[in-house]
């Protein structure tokens, strides 16, 4: 079983975290599949059960600690505090051979993309190490491919953080790709992602990109006409998962690069008549590219009955 | 240590402007491709022809206000687009044609024979008129590969110059981008798209060239359909002091920002 640690807590001021946000933030990120909660000693007095009592306060001289998930013979589920004890270190490939017999987490080494980091990955896994942690920094864009490339050749442990306003591989995202390796042994139910973005841009007070991949609000969004055309076939053709996977909704929006396909079908899930379409698509492109957005739902009723009517006219007159 | 040396094709144009919300005017994708060609990028992939008469007009500018980078226009499997990209001036002439059976079978609803057939009708047209053509293997990453193989030999025999294979969904890793990449058989140049579902574009499209890619699609800020395309700014982020792309971080630094505001017309995308 891979150990996946969670930074995020360690990650922006906690200041202003209520116990209730913070109690929720750990629930869903337990139940997207992470084995460990990192967060600063502070917070842990804000820990609501079902954090196993007699616990907080132990831990406060080191400035992080982790919170496991516990679930007991009856069922039921305990938070368990335990001593963050990973000495992090920042090490020269050269540097490799002299790990020994500790519990290491290796941080840096933004760059492995570049190199032979398969060779790499095997001198570490050789090495003496007791617990091996990879936390590689995301200065490259390449953190992700990192944290997988080294589970994939047998790593035990990766260290992450929830989005991208950091320096660690994106949670969200080393768990899709773990999931899409080999679903049968994830265990873990990403559904909940959806609510996890939406709690953590309330405690962070950060809005995330709406194309950020696996969390973006937009992602399903569909407008170009062939890629309308084959998720109206079958929505696999163009999805890497299921909006639901990650609790989001599919969407064909209208726009530029909208065909004849996606407004009919837009019509027709407005109730409205399919009368003038081509007319319509020809405003819909237009008034699009001087917005720079979609057309809202609303915007397409107006437009529609602006066309329509003037369209009806013509034929009577 | 010497630098491996590669090149961009750039998709801001097409795929970039594919998604949802994104639209440029004329004068916009005009603008766009003087910077991209005063960048050093190698190939402009500038829109779809088939889309209409404004995007054929935007083609013939952009042909005029280019001075060193290839202009290609992008094709379905079909005559008429195809003809469309050819009277607008366009330097290559891409087809994209859909490798993996999910979307031949759901999407075309065709058989691996018709697709083959198709390509091969569609390609002298593109001779006749002195064209370079190129040939994309739509959803290559979810392809069985008997057929990826079947494609690239066609596309060979075809007089293909390049090869695009794309992660259509963003699903590769670097390892199995390098398992694929490497059984490529090397008469042909490759070149990698890759989308970024999984935050992996840039190590995706990093791998795919150490591999023996020669091109790398790329868009500006990383836009295109879902979670976008590689993003050519952290591209050459990563491959500083190994890879020469001839272009000049600094550079795009800048000059993308002065494009921010044509891109991002609205600012409720950006964030």
């Amino acid at each position: 079983m891979v150990t996946i640690i969670d930074r995020t807590l360690t990650t922006f001021n906690i200041d202003g975290i209520n116990s209730q946000d913070l109690n929720h933030f750990c629930g869903l990120l337990f139940t997207c599949g992470v084995t460990k909660i990192e967060l600063a000693s502070e917070l842990v007095s804000q820990l609501e059960p079902p954090t196993l009592a007699g616990d907080s306060g132990k831990y406060i001289d080191n400035s992080t600690c982790f919170l496991t998930q516990v679930i007991n013979t009856d069922q039921t589920i305990s938070w368990k505090l335990e001593p963050n004890e990973l000495i992090e270190q920042t090490l020269h490939i050269s540097q490799i051979n002299t790990i020994s017999h500790q519990k290491i987490r290796l941080m840096g080494w933004e760059d492995l993309i570049t190199r032979d980091y398969l060779s790499i990955f095997n001198q570490l896994l050789n090495s003496d190490a007791d617990t091996l942690d990879l936390c590689p920094s995301n200065q490259n864009h390449c953190a992700t491919a990192i944290a997988l490339e080294w589970i994939m050749a047998g790593g035990q442990s990766i260290s992450c953080g929830f989005a991208n306003r950091h320096d660690f591989p994106p949670l969200e995202e080393v768990l899709m790709g773990l999931k899409l390796r080999d679903p049968k042994s994830f265990s873990g139910d990403l559904s909940v992602l959806n609510e996890l973005r939406r709690l953590y841009e309330k405690i962070s007070a950060v809005k995330l990109s709406k194309m950020k991949a696996i969390i973006g609000e937009d992602i399903f969004k569909v407008e170009s006409g062939i890629h309308v055309d084959g998720v109206l076939k079958n929505p696999h053709t163009y999805e890497p998962f299921s909006p639901q996977t990650v609790g989001n909704n599919r969407e064909i929006v209208l726009g530029k690069h909208s065909g004849h396909q996606s407004v009919l079908y837009k019509l027709k899930e407005q109730n409205l008549s399919d009368s003038a379409a081509s007319s319509i698509l020809k405003q819909i492109k237009g008034r699009c590219t001087q917005l720079g957005r979609n057309l809202s739902d609303l915007e397409l009723r107006t437009l529609a009955s602006e066309v329509q009517n003037d369209y009806d006219a013509k034929i009577y007159c | 240590m010497t630098m491996m040396q590669k090149y961009i094709v750039d998709t801001t144009l097409r795929d970039g402007e594919q998604s949802p919300g994104m639209a440029f005017s004329i004068r916009e994708k005009v603008t766009i491709a003087k910077t991209l060609d005063a960048l050093g990028v190698n190939r402009i992939e500038a829109g779809t022809p088939a889309m209409g008469r404004e995007e054929c007009r935007a083609f013939e500018k952009i042909k005029l206000a280019c001075h060193n980078a290839q202009i290609i226009g992008w094709n379905r499997m079909n005559l008429n687009d195809i003809h469309k990209s050819i009277d607008c001036g366009a330097d290559i002439i891409h087809v994209c044609v859909p490798a993996s059976d999910l979307l031949i079978r759901e999407k075309l609803r065709k058989t691996r024979a018709e697709v083959l057939d198709n390509l091969a009708s569609c390609t002298e047209a593109i001779h006749a008129a002195h064209k370079e053509l190129t040939i994309g293997l739509e959803d290559a990453s979810r392809a069985d590969w008997d057929f990826v193989v079947q494609l690239i030999e066609t596309a060979k025999n075809l007089g293909a110059t390049t090869l695009r294979f794309s992660d259509t969904v963003g699903i590769m890793s670097p390892s199995v981008c390098k398992s694929y990449l490497s059984r490529i058989p090397s008469e042909i140049d490759i070149e990698v798209h890759m989308h970024n579902d999984l935050g992996m574009a840039v190590a995706n499209s990093i791998q795919g060239l150490r591999s023996g890619a020669k091109y790398a699609d790329s868009t500006l800020f990383g836009i295109g359909e879902r979670a976008g395309n590689c993003n050519l700014e952290h591209l050459l982020i990563a491959t500083q002091g190994q890879i020469d792309f001839g272009i000049s971080l600094d550079e795009l630094q800048w000059r993308q920002n002065t494009l921010k505001s044509i891109i991002y017309k609205n600012k409720l995308l950006y964030a």
